[in-house]
């Protein structure tokens, strides 16, 4: 698909392939993978490109080759020396691949987003690009959210194992003897950990932020409820701690506590749907959690 | 002119109508949340995209594009996929803690069935 298919050591090739809830990207990664990477073409000059000088079967091309690029054969124009799609989107498959980009984005948002980034890190944006709009073309609602929902629901419920398996190791260590041993913890993930009746919320507030450092200007927890009354699980979301905490070194951790004051009711309505739908049921509340309900 | 415009029909400097598609989700006092999904998305685009949406979803459909369109204005390259690889990130180093742990479990309960047996002894 894009210059990652020569290189299957990529960041970006191996989170896009690890992502279980997008098969369509993984089978095209694959197919593309295994595709003999014969096709060199001796793309633009315009750019300087170092990334069009890898080849690939799914990536590549330029208008010096001969035929325009993916992107201009979707479009329909011609494709003129120092086009700015060719290196990403060769003529055979690469309209396909523009076409969800297009169809998401637009070409002259992509476009003018690639002007703006370094000409060695456009390959990465494409193909996250890419992935973005097969997201929200798979999903119109949630598009790649929905993966991070389930992400952080996995990460939440494996926190909750740790506790739990680290508490019985405790007891096992302690010096007196112990008359029985607790319970063998819960072996999947989905079961709820024996310390707390219901797992904690999920809540984008608490979603560790991109490599770069972020601004804590957008609160996508407040935004879904304005409204709603502070949880109680809020709470319990701080025992696991913020994970902008253990990501981001250079970010301030005045923004981790963004949005979780602010009530996150239908947030985790909203998460609990999501979780619903992806297929992994959602954890029954025992305790007097506030009611959920989806805000229509 | 309706003087109350939503935040998307005051950045695009038009007239805002009754059924306006952006109003409900939009309001004035957040002009940057439109801002930032339509220099990602365009204003056109998520109009269709929201008019293929059924009515009641399609609050939480901008309220992910918003967040969509943040993560690729805050990182241009990334995105929010710069996102999931944190979470995968993490999710790797908390199995190999667990698994460590429950390691940690079998050697201490060995121990403990050896202090047992050689008490009876």
């Amino acid at each position: 698909m894009m210059s990652y298919l020569r290189n299957p050591n990529s960041p970006i090739f191996s989170i896009l392939l690890s992502s279980s809830t997008t098969p369509n990207i993984k089978s095209i990664l694959f197919s593309q993978q295994n595709q003999k990477l014969v096709k060199r073409r001796d793309v633009m000059s315009g750019g300087g490109n170092t990334v069009t000088a890898m080849g690939g079967g799914g990536c590549g091309g330029g208008s010096g080759g001969g035929g325009p690029c993916g992107a201009c054969k979707f479009l329909r124009r011609k494709c003129v020396p120092g086009c700015i799609f060719a290196p990403y989107f060769d003529s055979e498959q690469g309209s396909a691949y523009f076409a969800a980009v297009h169809k998401v984005f637009g070409a002259s948002n992509v476009s003018k987003l690639l002007l703006h980034i370094p000409v060695h890190r456009r390959s990465d944006a494409v193909v996250t690009i890419c992935y973005e709009a097969q997201a929200r073309i798979r999903d119109p609602i949630y598009g790649c959210v929905a993966h991070i929902f389930a992400l952080q629901q996995q990460v939440v419920n494996l926190q909750a194992e740790v506790s739990y398996i680290q508490a019985h190791l405790a007891s096992l260590e302690l010096p007196q003897p112990q008359t029985r041993p607790p319970p063998p913890p819960p072996q999947h993930h989905q079961s709820q950990p024996l310390f707390f009746s219901t797992p904690p919320p999920l809540s984008i507030t608490d979603l560790p932020p991109s490599v770069s450092p972020l601004p804590s200007t957008y609160d996508l927890a407040s935004a879904f409820n304005q409204a709603a009354s502070p949880s109680s699980w809020a709470t319990q979301q701080r025992r696991f701690g913020d994970p902008r905490h253990q990501y981001g070194g250079s970010l301030s951790t005045s923004s981790a506590t963004v949005g979780l004051g602010g009530g996150n009711s239908d947030l985790e309505a909203l998460a609990h749907e999501l979780l619903h739908r992806q297929g992994s049921p959602p954890p029954a509340a025992t305790d007097d959690s506030p009611s959920r309900s989806m805000s229509r | 002119m309706n003087p109350k415009r939503c935040a998307a029909c005051k950045y695009l400097r038009r007239r805002c109508p009754k059924d306006c598609i952006f109003s409900p989700y939009f309001p004035p006092s957040d002009p940057d949340k439109f801002a930032c999904i339509h220099r990602i998305y365009g204003a056109g685009n998520v109009s269709k995209m929201l008019q293929q949406l059924p009515v009641q979803t399609r609050a939480e459909a901008v309220e992910s594009l918003s967040f969509e369109a943040k993560c690729r204005v805050e990182d241009p390259v990334y995105g929010c996929v710069g996102i999931i690889s944190l979470l995968q990130t993490q999710i790797q180093k908390t199995q190999t803690l667990l698994a460590r742990t429950q390691a940690q479990i079998a050697v201490a309960q060995a121990k403990h069935s050896q202090t047992q047996i050689s008490e009876f002894m």
